[in-house]
């Protein structure tokens, strides 16, 4: 389903479908131009350190600075996000795509039993320490939030957000 | 189609990033020249070289995306291709990013022009072991395609005997085929029909224009026929209804899948690896704790060395002036000379010469090192970190470093404003640096505290003024983003191109060249402007310059009712007249009026208050002759020129006005 992300939801390793380009003709012919298109993902790398400024990597190649009033103005799929999202929909499946983070912290991951292309869910969003369900042993682990935030999860397939 | 004259014209077209001015440089080497497009502040350079018998005039268009307009450079380069076409194209895409680069490419092939592409940065690309294969390429756009680097002019000899077999054989080029939507492709078809039976006299493909046509939305202001417009109107409506897309989205979708199909099929399916040396800098560069510290570093170094060096060169060039014109003064050929003509020799005419010179040591070092910060590719990360503060005035982080150098001096700082992104910026920004506060006014400010403030209060008096200035800079933004001047802020949407090296041999050029036109554009506003200000204080003949007798006296004496409530009597205002030529001279300038040599004698004339009033009056008004000249040679345009005179004066005058006023109604005197 595509959707608007709002502003507060643009983090770093969000990535998204571009459905379309925005309702602002002069900033959607602009994007078109530089070849951001409908169809073309579009991951956010960073956001200024001052903030309102954000830069994406689009397709495979190329990196922009785009300002986060642009991004939000379009309509999206949501493919990948950080565990701690608002776009996280409690219950739903999501597969573990990456962990941030170092050696450490992935072993210290596997301990628990998160590893990447595991299937979890988020019950309670908002709590802390930060409640996962791991849907294939059906154990629930408590994970800091910091730890949450570098666990980058995608959407599966038949998922909320297809 | 190409006549056969010995002077032909190549344009040279490509997207931002691509190596364009570098193998411009290649090209043309030392025969440039600059300018601007006619009525923007968007640069025009050309340069020549020969090929063969035929000598060649290559024009360097402005970076751009489309042709179709979304900004002032678009629209340039727009304007160019439909009314004055180019003999020949040369288009440049970087190996690295050839998608991106061929949405470019493929509109300009289909123009129906002759047309040679280069793929560029191929030492890069070699590197990496990712080739593009140029054959399949030249296949499909039906051009020529040459493997070049700009860097190591490898390549180059090929591009020349492509570029020559090009003009020698002009043959019938074939456009290349992009498939659209049906809808699409069944409009384009209607509309080139109409264009041929329209028998509109083009060198440009039917189909072309019926594409410009459908992109358009004032296709009027470039072809002057009713029916044919009239269409293409119809037939963007019906197709936008139909596709609930605007054409120029629709057509950029068309182009980029072709660019896609054919980037994978030159690539034979290899992705482009991830530049790991930019990756890694980033981290660094752009991180979020450290990212704006290195940032502000870097200003300083960037402020250090451009100002650093530069302002003791300034000063030693000064020093060599003042000598030879003394040496001058009392030479048999001058002492023979009536007295005032004298006086105009000396103080009009090397004066004159001795500000135009004493700004060249700062206008080098100020591009060495913006060519440095720009090709590196910093000055993209710098306008990200930056960006958000800059925002409020409609303006992008590259106009923050124009400005922040202003606070050295004005001159190289408006100069620079043609690297900002888009003409609002640039305008917007070029009308802003007049109110840093530059090392010059800085010398004033700190001598008048120096004699009306204790040593302990002095510094946060300068301090204050400093604070002054920023927010000077800032509300006038502000105010000139409330009437459009320089047109409505264009989105910010930036490509951040990879790290790279600077070469020495661009850097020395951008240098040169810039050095070269501001001796061209700016010294004889400056040589007028200082002779200008030598009459008015030394005329008539008979008076003692700078006294009531002067014209500059009579000027002083006739606006002091505009100056009296801000408690600037006309011998002020007689110094304020010097401080257009260099702000430097103003304290000189007091001293001869009062007819002392002392200036420390002021502390008699004037109170604290009133040299507090002159010198934001000093902060604010105009900085300088050479500045306005600056002002000038980037827009090309005298209102801008003349906005930034007037803002300059009223907010000068309404400041002092409010500050005097407010501080003889609170009981200061
Ligand atoms: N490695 C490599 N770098 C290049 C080449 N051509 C240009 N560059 C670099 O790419 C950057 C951008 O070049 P520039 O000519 O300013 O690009 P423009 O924006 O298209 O005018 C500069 O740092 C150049 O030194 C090339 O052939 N090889
Ligand atoms: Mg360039």
């Amino acid at each position: 389903m595509s959707q608007q992300i709002p502003v507060s939801a643009l983090q770093a390793q969000c990535e998204c479908i571009i459905r379309s380009l925005g309702s602002d003709e002069k900033t959607a012919h602009r994007l078109a131009q530089m070849g951001i298109l409908p169809g073309n993902h579009l991951r956010i790398i960073r956001i200024a350190p001052l903030g309102g400024t954000i830069e994406v990597v689009v397709g495979q190649g190329q990196n922009f600075a785009l300002r986060q009033e642009e991004v939000a103005a379009m309509l999206c799929d949501v493919v990948a996000m950080p565990l701690v999202s608002e776009l996280v929909i409690a219950g739903q499946n999501y597969r573990i795509r990456t962990l941030l983070g170092g050696k450490t912290f992935r072993r210290r991951m596997e301990k628990q039993g998160l590893q990447e292309g595991d299937l979890v869910q988020v019950n309670n969003t908002g709590e802390k320490p930060f409640p996962v369900h791991l849907v294939e042993s059906g154990e629930d682990v408590e994970l800091g939030e910091g730890e949450a935030k570098k666990i980058i999860v995608e959407v599966t397939a038949g998922g909320p957000h297809s | 189609m190409v006549p056969t004259p010995e002077s032909l014209t190549i344009a040279l077209g490509a997207i931002p990033n691509s190596g364009k001015t570098t193998l411009f440089n290649r090209l043309t080497g030392a025969s440039q020249s600059t300018g601007n497009w006619p009525g923007v502040s968007v640069e025009k350079k050309s340069g020549s070289f020969v090929l063969g018998e035929y000598s060649i005039t290559l024009i360097d268009l402005p970076g751009t995306y489309a042709l179709s307009p979304a900004t002032k450079e678009e629209q340039v380069v727009h304007d160019y291709f439909l009314q004055s076409p180019p003999d020949i194209i040369l288009n440049v895409v970087d190996a690295r990013n050839l998608y991106r680069g061929l949405g470019l490419t493929l509109q300009l092939a289909l123009s129906g022009l002759p047309m040679v592409v280069c793929v560029n940065m191929i030492d890069e690309a070699r590197r990496q072991g990712v080739v593009p294969d140029v054959k399949v390429l030249s296949q499909h756009l039906g051009v020529p395609v040459i493997e070049i680097s700009a860097k190591t002019g490898e390549g180059i000899p090929e591009l020349r005997a492509a570029l020559y077999e090009v003009i020698k054989h002009p043959g019938k080029t074939r456009p290349p085929h992009m498939s659209c939507p049906p809808l699409i492709e069944k409009a384009f078809v209607e509309l080139a029909e109409n264009i041929t039976r329209a028998e509109i006299a083009s060198r440009l493909d039917p189909t072309f224009l019926a594409m410009r046509l459908l992109e358009d939305d004032r296709p009027q202001q470039w072809l002057q026929n009713d029916q044919v417009t009239t269409i293409a109107r119809r037939l963007r409506q019906q197709l936008e209804q139909t596709l609930k897309t605007s054409m120029p989205v629709a057509c950029a979708d068309c182009r980029f899948n072709a660019a896609r199909g054919l980037t994978l099929e030159a690539m034979h399916r290899q992705p482009v690896p991830e530049d790991p040396l930019s990756k890694t800098l980033d981290r660094i560069f752009l991180h979020r704790w450290v990212g704006l510290p290195i940032f502000f570093l870097l200003m300083l170094l960037l402020f250090q060395g451009v100002y650093g060096l530069g302002t003791p060169l300034q000063e030693l060039l000064a020093s060599v002036f003042d000598l030879a014109g003394s040496w001058l003064a009392q030479i048999k050929p001058v002492t023979a000379l009536p007295v005032w003509l004298q006086s105009f020799l000396l103080e009009g005419l090397w004066q004159g010469m001795a500000v135009v010179t004493s700004f060249i040591p700062l206008i080098a070092l100020f591009f060495i090192f913006m060519s440095l910060i720009e090709d590196s590719g910093y000055m993209a990360r710098a306008a990200f970190l930056m960006d958000r503060l800059m925002h409020c005035l409609g303006l992008d982080g590259k106009a923050f470093i124009s400005i922040l150098l202003g606070y050295g001096c004005n001159v190289p700082a408006v100069m620079g404003t043609r690297i900002l992104s888009s003409n609002y910026s640039r305008v917007m920004t070029m009308l802003l640096i007049p109110f840093t506060l530059c090392t010059a006014r800085l010398q004033i400010f700190i001598f008048l505290t120096a004699i009306f403030f204790s040593p302990a209060a002095a510094p946060w008096i300068i301090f204050l003024l400093y604070g002054f200035s920023f927010f000077a800079v800032i509300s006038m933004g502000l105010v000139l983003k409330l009437f459009n001047i320089g047109g409505r802020p264009e989105p910010f949407i930036m490509e951040i191109p990879p790290y790279r090296l600077p070469l020495v041999r661009s850097v020395g050029f951008r240098a040169w060249h810039e050095l070269k036109d501001f001796l061209s554009r700016a010294a004889t506003f400056i040589m007028v402007g200082v002779m200008l200000v030598w009459f008015l204080i030394h005329m008539p003949i008979d008076a003692q310059p700078a006294s009531d007798a002067s014209w500059a006296g009579h000027l002083g004496q006739a606006f002091a009712p505009v100056f009296e409530p801000l408690g600037i009597g006309w011998q002020e205002t007689v110094a304020l007249i010097f401080g257009f030529i260099a702000k430097e001279i103003v304290i000189g300038g007091l001293a001869v009026i009062y007819g002392g040599t002392d200036p420390a004698l002021l502390t008699g004339h004037i109170s604290a208050l009133q040299a507090m009033s002159f010198m934001l009056f000093c902060l604010l008004y105009t900085p300088c002759v050479a500045t306005i000249a600056a002002i000038w040679a980037e827009s090309r345009s005298i209102k801008i020129t003349a906005i930034s005179l007037g803002s300059g004066l009223v907010f000068a005058w309404i400041t002092s006005f409010v500050f005097y006023q407010a501080a003889l109604f609170l009981g200061f005197h």
